[in-house]
């Protein structure tokens, strides 16, 4: 049903995979304590003058970036989901001249692997209310023919 | 394009129904009748949506012959591709930077984990 909802119509999604040869815990830790995240945050030659993050569901996080030719960008968001050590979903939006832009969600998946982490990385960028709502209508509709069934 | 021209294509986009159209379109031009035949939805309905399509230059409609034909106009959604690398090269260049951070000897910040 969400198929037929998207048509095959890329939905303007990122997903990147990487791997880390360290337990998710610490990974998890990196992308979770502020005074980690600074230290990586951001394209090369970016640092963080500015770091608050509430880590629990509906807290709200920010950062401020700044550029070698001192320029700053502000990004934040709220968290939606945080399984320690699996999964972390939050939204995002730049605030460029005082207005909060489009806002994306980012979902992380740390999945523990024999060798470290698996790292998968999603950012969508449209609210998919709707399309929860089709799945719903899809659960609903299999649960319908479980009870049938039974 | 400017940023306000992308939030009005995002915000055109936020919607299913409106990329399933837009979808469709990706195989040739269709008529309002055609487009909203797999929509449990009323024709006005569909309009709506096209209008929305419309304004934000996502599609193009036509006469030809008798018939109002939409076709997909593909600039906007090259440019949220643009916008969409920039975000592309902000969680290569983190991950990469995530990577080399974990590399490192543990420190007082970082060995908790």
């Amino acid at each position: 049903m969400a198929e037929a909802a998207t048509g095959g119509m890329p939905d303007r999604v990122l997903h990147l995979v990487r791997h880390y040869p360290h337990p998710r815990e610490r990974v998890f830790a990196a992308w979770t304590e502020p005074a980690q995240l600074v230290k990586w945050w951001g394209p090369k030659g970016v640092h963080i003058p500015h770091c608050q993050m509430d880590v629990r569901v509906d807290g709200s996080w920010e950062t401020t970036m700044r550029n070698e030719d001192g320029r700053e960008f502000f990004v934040s968001g709220r968290y939606l989901e945080i399984t320690r050590p699996a999964r972390l979903v939050f939204t995002w939006a730049w605030t460029s001249d005082g207005e909060r832009g489009h806002e994306t969600t980012v979902t992380v998946e740390f999945n523990e692997k024999r060798d470290g982490t698996e790292l998968v990385l999603t950012q969508t960028l449209f609210e998919t209310n709707e399309s929860r709502d089709l799945h719903n209508e899809g659960w609903s509709s299999s649960l319908d023919c479980l009870a049938e069934h039974l | 394009m400017t940023p306000d021209t992308l939030s009005i294509t995002l915000s055109a986009l936020a919607d299913p129904t409106r990329r399933a159209i837009l979808a469709r379109l990706r195989s040739g031009k269709a008529t309002v009748g055609e487009l909203a035949e797999p929509f449990d939805m009323s024709l006005p309905a569909i309009s709506k949506h096209l209008r929305v399509l419309e304004k934000a230059a996502l599609i193009n409609r036509e006469t030809e012959a008798q018939w109002r034909l939409c076709t997909l106009a593909p600039e906007p959604l090259e440019e949220i591709d643009r916008w969409l690398s920039r975000y592309r090269e902000f969680w290569e260049q983190s991950l990469g930077r995530l990577g080399e951070y974990l590399d490192q000897p543990a420190t007082e910040e970082n060995e908790d984990g």
